[in-house]
């Protein structure tokens, strides 16, 4: 017998007329069975509930009044807003009895202070963009007014703690050992290589003051950044001269100073490429090059009574106008303090040590003279090195001068 | 038969609401009302009439009827319509969408 939903049953033995009120909203499941004819009221009503009932479902809401659909939708939108102000209701009473609804007032005073601002040109915390860009702090180690963005890497170099001064500082021991023992410049470096600097001005540092302006937007040739290119050059030549050196296989002959072309010229080809403008860098004897395009170079650089090194055995007669000792001396001082390659820094010591030697037993005054003029020499060769691109003329004007200072 | 009428809307508003919950979207739009109204700083301007409201009864008395009977009626009052357009407008379309139960 099927069950109503309100528990009553209606079956063919009753003979009674049961009311069946299962007319709930969840309709009961229609009587299968046809139930006592009598009573049809019950049967009807169910039957017209579930017309409805389909008909309902058969309805679809655009077939309401407009009216009606906007009726449920204001409901739900009623509901929802109610739902959001007791939720509100509930975390506002959660706080006052927590203690902790009144946290956040704070005293006007301090509301005024921290008041945000709102006016062109400043933050919300009123302070300045861009305040620190155009200041300049003193360095408390040298005294001078450093620009902001600058001061940091200054006063690395300035302080000689950061790992660039290191750096420096053990590059410079090391090639002060290969280099003259005698020496005697022994200036605070840390001044010197303020600036970025070139490796091989740090001993004449006071001397150009303006070099430091050229040198500066350039890449600090003892930056690590640099050292990755080193390793792939010659290894001919030095090492220390890397400002010298582009991503190639050949010498600007534009920077060298008349030391270094000397240098070169002995060990190296020296022929100028037609499409590089850069020195080769081969051996004396290289294939690429004539012997009569080597003593074109030669002549070019050193003056047209330079001859190629191979050739002849002495140049103190022809290089150089002098006396004999004079120029035995001043070669091989030129030889052995010229020398910037590691390679031959064992010989060019001996060489170097017999040369000053040699200078001593002639004349005292002349080595001093000498000594000077050789500082100078390299002084300048550097200090002309280092102007990679700007001045593309160095080795020409100091040429004659070393002529008179020797003469 | 206006029982039946009734209960025709009361079944038709009850099979809305069950198919609002199921789909989720009555979770939906009370979210979306909820940062809606945070967003226009509904919540701040009742927070600060709660604050009166306390002060008012004392810190230790207010309870949770109190309360209710003075923010519902003000917080229904202070959304503003922008708000209540783009919700009912989300809620037709939902009805819409769902023509067919």
């Amino acid at each position: 017998m099927p069950e109503l939903s309100s528990g009553q049953r209606v079956g063919r033995e009753s003979g009674r007329f049961l009311r069946c009120c299962g007319l709930t909203t969840t309709p009961p499941s229609p009587c299968v069975q046809p139930c006592c004819r009598p009573l049809c009221y019950e049967q009807s009503e169910r039957r017209l509930h579930k017309s409805l009932q389909m008909k309902m479902e058969e309805m679809s809401l655009s077939g309401l009044d407009n009216s009606k659909l906007e009726a449920i939708a204001q409901e739900i939108y009623a509901d929802l807003v109610e739902d959001s102000c007791l939720g509100f209701c509930f975390e506002v009473h959660r706080a006052v009895k927590c203690g902790y609804f009144f946290l956040d007032d704070t005293d006007p005073d301090s509301m005024k202070d921290f008041e945000i601002v709102d006016q062109p040109g400043l933050d919300i915390f009123g302070q300045v963009f861009n305040q620190w860009k155009s200041k300049e702090c003193v360095c408390p180690n040298c005294s001078r007014s450093i620009a902001a963005s600058r001061f940091a890497p200054h006063l690395e170099k300035c302080l000689g703690m950061g790992r660039n001064s290191s750096r420096i500082a053990n590059r410079r021991i090391a090639n002060s050992n290969n280099m003259n023992k005698s020496e005697s410049d022994q200036e605070d470096n840390d001044d010197i290589n303020d600036n970025d600097w070139s490796y091989g001005s740090e001993k004449k540092a006071k001397k150009r003051k303006s070099d430091k302006l050229w040198y500066l937007p350039f890449q600090n040739p003892n930056s690590p950044r640099r050292s990755k290119s080193l390793k792939h050059k010659n290894g001919e030549l030095s090492n220390s001269d890397p400002f010298k050196y582009n991503n190639s296989t050949g010498i600007s002959y534009e920077t060298l100073g008349p030391e270094e072309l000397r240098s070169l010229l002995t060990t190296q080809c020296g022929v100028i490429s037609e499409h590089t403008k850069k020195m080769c860098t081969r051996s004396l004897r290289c294939p690429q090059h004539t012997d009569e395009q080597r003593r074109t170079v030669r002549i070019y650089f050193l003056g047209p009574s330079a001859v190629l090194p191979e050739v002849e055995s002495s140049l103190d007669n022809d290089s150089f106008d002098m006396t004999d000792s004079q120029a035995l001396i001043s070669r091989l001082q030129w030889d052995g303090s010229s020398d910037l390659s590691p390679s031959d820094s064992g010989s060019s010591k001996t060489s170097e040590n017999q040369g000053w030697g040699l200078g001593t037993n002639s004349s005292e005054s002349r080595k001093t003279k000498k000594k000077k003029s050789h500082l100078s020499l390299v002084g300048t060769a550097s200090g002309l090195g280092s102007n990679k691109k700007k001045k593309p003329k160095p080795p020409a004007p100091p040429t004659p001068s070393i002529y008179d200072d020797i003469n | 038969i206006v029982v039946s009428k009734m209960n025709k809307d009361a079944q038709m508003r009850a099979a809305i609401n069950q198919k609002l919950i199921e789909t989720g979207e009555r979770e939906r739009l009370k979210e979306l009302l909820r940062a809606k109204l945070i967003e226009c700083g509904w919540k701040d301007q009742l927070k600060a009439h709660c604050k009166e409201v306390i002060k008012e009864k004392g810190l230790e008395h207010v309870t949770v009827d109190d309360l209710v009977a003075e923010i519902t009626p003000k917080g229904r009052a202070l959304v503003p319509d922008s708000v209540k357009k783009e919700l009912l407008q989300r809620i037709r379309t939902f009805l819409a969408q769902h023509a067919s139960l």
